[in-house]
């Protein structure tokens, strides 16, 4: 009995440090209501009694119209300073200040991404573990989901230092802006705190309690505290997109960038959503790619033959799920894309279509890049299995596929020029390639290219096996049938696409991206069926890869990284000359757009000091580790993604 | 089993391929049309002019 009540006294205990801490975590949100934010007194914006009822010396509230829901609210807030350049609103070193926090946010960001995607691969990773009937299997999925947390522990530490340096950096070269922002988001940003204390709780005693909770129903609540982690993660990454959101899109103040007392207009932009959804497929790819390269690079500082099958497989599976996220991405991007066009087609413009568009040509080469690497990766991984080579005599005509869509992929519509150059040119176009610079033939060879890599996916999946079904020769038949004019519909779309006028020619791109997605669905299902019961004609040998395939996964990462650092550059230089757009003026020096030469170097110096720290931390993790991972001996079989082979 | 797939003859095999790639060019063409039309837009533009 006295066990009982000291177990019931416990449970009372934990219910009310639950309940203070969802106390502590609502607050801020109380706060922000014009009740709370008036210092207790009711404030008058919320009296619904008549004038006649309030004191005499009561002002009048004033009332103002939301910028973009235009609603109206009590003015709560100041207006948006008028900043002037000079030591109080932009205080510097002898230095662009902007830099300083170019590199500041991007390190951040960079760090705030993996580990918030790490944990969500480590959720799905620790399910399967637990779903898992074969012990051994279940075994080496635990490790694995182990081996991910661990790696993204270090990482975290790292994050909350650069988010410390990132908000020092703020306060002291934009006190002024920044103050303006706190200003608005004072709630959101408590929130954002406390959150993360909560988050740095969860994880740490997700990972520490691995062990003790290894078993029967404990397990199941330790894989609940992964979900409980990455639902703070998400919630933590949706704010802070709130503040970029707000400072491109602003809502929830009114034209002066007065604060309207509405807290969720102000971080429910148009842009907010669009803005999460892009980032979380985007974190997801860019975590797959780093834990691969670590798995990578564990490969290739491995001693043992038992070390190198494990690092090997860490690495397929991450090259597997970063891939899965990067196929959606594009579609992603389109409705960021077109939520920016809708919100103001001048700064639609300035992005696709005027100052910031050579960039997207970059990113269309980072893009034709990310994908001939992936495709190499999976031709070297024919290497494990017995019985692929017979795959082999069909890489060269793949290449040949990909490197033409690759060349006409990042054909420019019009080149930077001399006169004389020009002149000689005969125009803005050259006669013949000049053709290839225009959406038809890009549509077509970004197609063709996702099409190749998912036809070098199925000949994987293959690898080393046989059909067994009895309607093998028709399933073979019918892929044989179904790529063969998807790759002719995708061309002819492309073709036709030159003799029928803009208005319609846009259209074709729907069917287009039907036709690689049937590819991609009805493929790789119809392929899956097909091998299910397959005659193997030898092993799979994880382990046994060339060091090439290492040097593309991580080559895979970088290009990842230094998308990430493109796109965001392209989406914050987009605002121009505002800290917040037709609010808050920079009126700092630096208010202009860099040169893209100068914007490049910046972003592969910010992409060449993540990967020293992350290597650094990457040693880090291994001097922690005590035992050999999970044995998984040479041609011993090992676990797969749903769909691999 | 792979040795009922290798009775198979190549008069089958061709015979197969060819229904398959028929069946993907009505599928593909469906495709196009359909969802060309839900533009509002006509696929077969040039050859309507």
């Amino acid at each position: 009995m006295a066990t009982l009540n000291k177990q019931a006294q416990k449970k009372i205990w934990a219910f009310f440090a639950l309940g203070t801490f969802v106390g502590l975590l609502l607050m801020p949100l109380f706060l922000s209501l014009p009740v709370g934010a008036s210092g207790g007194a009711p404030a008058p914006a919320a009296s619904t009694a008549p004038p006649a009822a309030q004191p005499a010396d009561a002002k009048p509230v004033e009332k103002s119209r939301d910028i973009w829901y235009k609603t109206e609210g009590p003015v709560i807030g100041a207006p948006a300073p008028k900043t002037t350049d000079g030591p109080k609103d932009y205080p510097r070193y002898n230095f662009e200040s902007r830099v300083l926090l170019w590199v500041a946010n991007q390190q951040h960001l960079y760090y705030g991404s993996f580990v918030l995607a790490v944990p969500i691969f480590c959720m799905v990773v620790e399910y399967l573990g637990i779903i898992t009937k074969d012990k051994a299997l279940a075994r080496k999925y635990d490790q694995l989901a182990y081996d991910f947390v661990k790696i993204s522990l270090t990482a975290y530490s790292l994050t909350a230092i650069l988010g410390g340096i990132l908000v020092f950096t703020y306060l002291t070269l934009y006190p002024t802006f920044f103050g303006y922002l706190a200003s608005i988001f004072r709630p959101v940003m408590h929130t954002y705190a406390l959150l993360f204390v909560a988050e740095s709780g969860t994880l740490y005693i997700y990972y520490y309690g691995w062990d003790k909770m290894r078993e029967g129903f404990l397990k199941w609540v330790h894989v609940s505290m992964s979900v409980i982690l990455n639902v703070i993660g998400t919630v933590l990454m949706m704010l802070a997109n709130s503040w970029i959101a707000f400072m491109q899109s602003p809502a929830g103040v009114d034209a002066d960038g007065r604060y309207l007392g509405n807290i969720w207009h102000v971080i429910h932009t148009t842009l907010w959503n669009p803005i999460n959804v892009h980032r979380i497929l985007g974190n997801m790819a860019f975590g797959g790619g780093v834990v691969a390269a670590y798995a990578a690079y564990r490969f290739l500082t491995a001693k043992t033959d038992e070390e190198r099958a494990h690092y090997d497989w860490m690495g397929y599976v991450a090259m597997f799920i970063g891939v899965c996220f990067l196929i959606p991405l594009p579609f992603a991007g389109y409705w960021l894309m077109r939520e920016v066009y809708a919100y103001r087609q001048q700064m639609g413009i300035t992005l696709m279509g005027g100052l910031l568009a050579w960039l997207f040509i970059i990113q269309a080469v980072m893009i034709g890049a990310l994908f001939l690497t992936t495709n190499y990766y999976l031709w070297q991984g024919l290497e494990r299995m017995r019985g692929a080579e017979r795959y082999q005599k069909y890489i060269k005509y793949m290449v040949f596929v990909l490197i033409t869509c690759f060349i006409v992929w990042l054909t420019p519509h019009t080149m930077v020029m001399t006169p004389a150059e020009l002149k000689a040119m005969g125009g803005q176009q050259h006669p013949v390639l000049g053709n290839y610079g225009v959406m038809s033939a890009k549509n077509g060879a970004i197609n063709t290219i996702i099409t190749t890599t998912v036809l070098s996916f199925i000949m994987y999946q293959r690898g080393n096996k046989v059909p067994t079904v009895k309607w093998a020769p028709l399933g073979d038949a019918f892929l044989f049938g179904l790529f063969t004019m998807a790759y002719v519909n995708i061309i002819w779309l492309a073709v036709y696409g030159y003799y029928i006028p803009a208005n319609v020619r846009v259209g074709l791109s729907v069917p287009q991206v039907a036709t690689t997605l049937s590819c991609l669905f009805i493929g790789v299902t119809l392929n899956s069926i097909m091998m299910k019961g397959a005659k193997e004609l030898g092993p799979t040998v994880w382990g046994q890869i060339s060091v090439r395939s290492q040097y593309a996964l991580i080559m895979l990462a970088t290009a990842f990284t230094w998308m990430m650092g493109l796109m965001g550059y392209i989406r914050s230089s987009v605002r121009l000359f505002w800290h917040v757009n037709e609010i808050m003026r920079d009126n700092s020096p630096w208010a202009f757009t860099h040169t893209i030469g100068f914007a490049a170097n910046m972003i592969s110096f910010n992409v060449l000091f993540f990967w020293m720290t992350i290597l650094f931390v990457f040693w880090l993790g291994s001097l922690g580790v005590k035992k050999a991972p999970a044995a998984a001996s040479v041609g011993q079989k090992v676990p797969v993604p749903a769909g691999s082979h | 089993m792979a040795e009922q797939t290798g009775q198979i003859s190549k008069g089958a095999k061709i015979g197969m391929a060819v229904a398959s790639l028929i069946l993907a060019t009505a599928y593909f063409t469906f495709l196009d049309y359909a969802l060309m039309n839900i533009q509002g837009l006509d696929y077969f533009y040039l050859f309507r002019k």
